[in-house]
């Protein structure tokens, strides 16, 4: 029963945490900023409108959407939101996940280069590039929690008697993994300083400019699929950086969300005193989370013997 | 052991048949597909029976010309390995019933089937080999015959060319093998295989090398992989199917037979392999992005999965030699699933790489697009192997890659040197991962999706029943592979049994995993199919328009304008420039009213550059200067010849 409610809970919040990295940029900015609920307002218009098509598109662009948005879904069901118990896991979900988000992302440059666009063949292949650069770094990131916690499955990592957390033996380290996956979010989620969300030139979007030419329902599950995205990687920072252990779920979610939110503002902050990076820096910097994690793999190698 | 002589002889009795049927073509070939099935579908049954058998070991053992023994013997490995080789060789055949058609050059077909049918039956001698005269005997078929496929349009230039690159290939590497076999030999004084592992220790590393360069060259490990990308794009189309997706793992298959056969578990093998292993895999991923040609594509693609592979055995081995049963047991069972795999995927896809080229007459992405509107069963289908081969869940290829990954991650406990290469090829494998995505969303994109780029392409029609039933079929296969895994995963695990460094590891609980993953990837189908179900309601009494792609307002846009694949692949070879050295020459604009501009661009591959300037150059100046010896002079060529019988009567005495 936690677990139904703690997957609904999730599905239900996750559109607001977007809305909270708007508010802090516009906060930034000196403007009020759009209302939190910003999202839900959208999501219905969306689900309102119909569709445009492009002629020269097949099945694929209609694919892409219902990938994307189930692999958020999938998201969702796996990840112990609040330490709540996740409606499925086994042993090495965590691998499966990661590769369906490449499942997803691959529709997603699919459905682009079916618009026969050349702007959403250039988003295309710099997502295509980030993300194979953001891989290595987050399979090294998952062999350093299974090294610390024994476990291959995301309610593992941070059940198990030796949890992944700030506060566990391995503080230091995971200190600077969970650095390494805070710059994977970024550039995952297309968040600047790797994509800049806000922009309006299409030459310069990665992530936006792949779906310019969805439109409404499909839109919205895009859309949904990205929300879920977001917090999937949110919530897994979350429960590294700080592990409610209360025995009342309710304020183990009030909590954990808490955490979640300040992520998020976080995130605006960043995206609010940096400028998003030229092209040819993106890969450097997805770089250096890798050599940070590598560094923690480094150090970790004669640990617990 | 005798079913599969009585396959051989079937599958043989055929493809001779098929040199006196060249006349009446359409009986040709269905003689030659009946007689392969046939063949195949009973060593297949031997092959399965035996594996999951109380005991997978059998011998034979026949006299050859009085002196020699051609002996042969199947364990769980070889039976394992002879399902893809009786697997793909009839759909292959199947195949090339509509792709192959009557026409001037039918006695060339009926020969082009008779080597078909060599090649197989050679492979199933390899495999099942039990001594060293045998083995080299049936590789030396294996590449002669295999030579000679690759040279079917022997009349053109460039594809004579690749054979040769190709000939000398296999040759040298034959060559080493003759070497590794002489230092058997000599130290045990038997032809047998089961007599090596009694060879001293301190050989056995000189003699794994020599082997692992004559099998490499035939797998395509980096840097002996240059003649892979030109052979397979000169040989017919439906070959390269059977020749990347089967003939290549007799290299795999040699290499884990000369390392089960030295029968020591040192961590030192287990170092080369998988060193081999990232290196071939990062390469191949790399030089496949850069390539526009979709068969070229694939052969690099190849290369990158060879790699996948050595990892898993890598994995393996290093567990063999770190006493790690769970790492030794999921690498290795990783890498033969996946030798598996690769055969089914990747014959789909050159089976359609070959329908494309059927259709158009090209097989560069720049100059294809929107084929899957053409052509919807060749571009469904090849969308499916694309998933399959980028190692992306539901699909066959994520099963094997979970397990290597599994048996990897496996080497957290493990130290220092073995702990390192563990990480890296956890590591290897993530960014091998997702540059194949990019590879593949490359070639599925650009060349079947979006809008064609040549009126040749707007014409392409679909292409006939029987290559769109092949490819259907396993197309099928990728996805059942990827949905219910656990009787695949089962069949691995049995070609494994008779390694002797996991004889007695207890895989249930990972079955258990097996039933999970098995249920997860259902389970995300199932979301699927619910999201598309609420898109369809959310879509009830729409408003659905068709327009023009949103093109920034540019009011006349071309098909030109697409993103083309040197496009894609733009910023990601600017990364890896290191490994393919980009040369980019642009005319220019010099005048306010630019006329023609031209822009060319070409990617190496530093293995091809510096075999010129290590190898090629150096001998042939070499031989230059040696030429004096050959002038034409008949008696003293006979002279010569009665010198070296002195010398060698010097030595007798």
């Amino acid at each position: 029963m936690d677990s139904v409610l703690s997957f609904c809970c999730a599905l239900l919040i996750a559109p607001l945490f977007p809305a909270v990295i708007q508010k802090v940029k516009a906060w930034f900015g000196g403007k009020q900023g759009p209302p939190l609920l910003i999202n839900y307002y959208t999501l219905l218009k969306l689900l309102q409108k119909g569709s445009v098509y492009s002629t020269s598109t097949s099945f694929v662009f209609r694919l892409g959407p219902i990938i994307s948005a189930a692999t958020g879904l999938m998201l969702l069901l796996f990840f112990p939101f609040a330490g709540a118990t996740p409606l499925f896991s086994f042993h090495g979900d965590v691998i499966i996940l990661f590769y369906l988000m490449g499942l997803g992302r691959f529709f997603t440059i699919l459905a682009a280069l079916d618009t026969a666009s050349p702007f959403e063949g250039m988003g295309a292949a710099r997502e295509a590039f980030f993300s194979s650069l953001a891989e290595p770094t987050v399979f090294t990131i998952l062999f350093l929690f299974f090294k610390i916690s024994g476990s291959l499955s995301f309610a593992g990592f941070f059940s198990s008697p030796t949890p992944v957390a700030l506060t566990g033996g391995y503080g230091a380290a995971v200190l600077l993994a969970a650095a390494a996956l805070y710059i994977v979010m970024l550039t995952e989620n297309s968040r600047v300083p790797v994509d800049d969300p806000a922009t309006h030139l299409e030459l310069t979007m990665i992530h936006e400019v792949m779906i310019l030419d969805h439109s409404g329902p499909d839109l919205a599950l895009i859309e949904t699929g990205a929300w879920c995205k977001l917090l999937f990687y949110t919530s897994f920072l979350a429960s590294i950086i700080w592990f409610p252990r209360f025995d009342s779920c309710l304020v183990n979610a009030v909590l954990f969300y808490g955490v979640v939110a300040l992520i998020a503002v976080s995130i605006g902050v960043v995206e609010s005193i940096t400028a998003r990076y030229k092209m040819n820096l993106v890969p450097k910097f997805i770089m250096n989370a890798f050599a940070l994690v590598f560094f923690v793999i480094i150090l970790t190698m004669e640990f617990a013997q | 052991m005798d079913t599969i002589f009585v396959s051989i002889f079937i599958i043989l009795a055929g493809g001779t048949a098929a040199l006196f049927l060249s006349r009446r073509f359409i009986l040709m070939q269905r003689v030659v597909i009946g007689t392969t099935a046939l063949g195949c579908a009973a060593g297949l049954c031997y092959a399965l029976t035996r594996l999951f058998g109380n005991t997978a070991v059998a011998t034979a053992t026949w006299a050859w010309l009085h002196i020699f023994e051609l002996s042969f013997t199947v364990d769980s490995v070889s039976l394992f390995f002879l399902i893809p080789v009786f697997l793909i060789p009839p759909l292959v055949l199947v195949y090339s019933l509509d792709y192959l058609t009557e026409g001037k050059k039918n006695l060339r077909i009926a020969i082009n089937y008779f080597l078909t049918t060599l090649l197989v039956v050679s492979m199933v001698m390899v495999v099942t080999a039990a001594n060293m005269i045998t083995f080299a005997l049936a590789w030396e078929i294996m590449s002669i015959a295999s030579f000679f496929l690759v040279i079917f349009d022997y009349q053109d230039k460039e594809k004579r060319k690749a054979g040769y690159l190709y000939l000398i290939f296999v040759q040298g590497g034959a060559m080493f093998l003759f070497a590794a076999f002489a230092i058997i030999y000599q130290h045990t004084g038997s032809f047998d295989f089961a007599a090596v592992s009694t060879m001293p220790d301190n050989q056995k590393l000189l003699v794994f090398i020599l082997a692992l360069i004559a099998f490499g060259s035939k797998a395509g490990l980096f840097p002996l992989h240059i003649w892979m990308s030109g052979s397979y794009s000169s040989a017919p189309g439906h070959l390269p199917a059977l020749m990347s997706g089967v003939m290549s793992k007799m290299g795999i298959y040699g290499i884990l037979r000369i390392y089960l056969l030295l029968d020591q578990p040192s961590p030192i093998f287990a170092n080369i392999v998988l060193i081999c292993g990232i290196l071939t895999g990062l390469t191949g991923v790399v030089y496949a992005l850069v390539r526009q040609n979709i068969k070229k594509l694939l052969a690099y693609s190849s290369m990158e999965n060879i790699g996948i592979i050595l990892i898993g055995l890598g994995i393996g081995m290093l567990g063999a030699g770190e006493n790690n049963q769970a790492m030794a047991f999921f690498g290795f069972a990783g890498a033969l699933l996946h030798v598996f795999n690769h055969s089914v995927f990747k014959s789909l896809l050159f089976m359609g790489a070959a329908a494309v080229e059927q259709q158009t007459g090209t097989n560069s992405i720049e100059n294809l697009g929107g084929l899957l509107k053409k052509m919807p069963i060749t571009g469904k289908t090849f969308l499916v192997g694309s998933t399959a081969i980028s190692g992306l869940p539901p699909f066959a290829g994520f099963v094997s890659e979970f397990l290597i990954y599994y048996g990897a991650f496996q080497g957290v406990d493990t130290h220092r040197l073995s702990f390192i290469l563990a990480i890296f090829a956890i590591i290897s494998l993530a960014l091998i991962g997702g540059l194949a995505a990019a590879v593949f969303t490359k070639v599925a994109g650009l060349a079947f999706l979006g809008a064609a780029r040549t009126d040749k392409v707007e014409q392409a029609q679909e292409v006939g029943f029987s290559m769109k039933l092949v490819m259907i079929l396993l197309a099928g296969a990728c996805l059942f592979i990827g949905l219910v895994p656990a009787p695949f995963i089962r069949t691995a695990f049995a070609g494994i049994r008779d390694i002797t460094f996991i004889a007695g590891y207890d895989s249930q609980a990972f079955l258990a995993t097996a039933t999970q993953l098995s249920q997860t990837t259902l389970l995300f189908v199932c979301i699927v199919l619910l999201v598309a179900l609420l898109r369809q309601f959310l879509y009830l009494n729409k408003r659905i328009r068709q327009a023009g792609t949103w093109g920034c307002g540019f009011t006349k846009p071309t098909v030109r304008i697409q993103y083309t694949g040197a496009s894609y692949a733009d910023e990601m070879v600017g990364f890896f420039s290191w490994l393919t050295p980009v040369t980019r020459l642009y005319s220019g604009i010099t005048r306010i009213f630019p006329r023609r501009a031209t822009w060319h661009m070409q990617s190496e591959d530093v293995a091809l550059m510096n075999y010129e300037r290590v190898l090629v150059r150096p001998l042939y100046n070499l031989v230059y200067k040696l030429r004096w010896i050959q002038h034409g002079n008949i008696q003293l060529y006979i002279a010569y010849i009665i010198a070296a019988m002195i010398v060698l009567l010097v030595f007798v005495l």
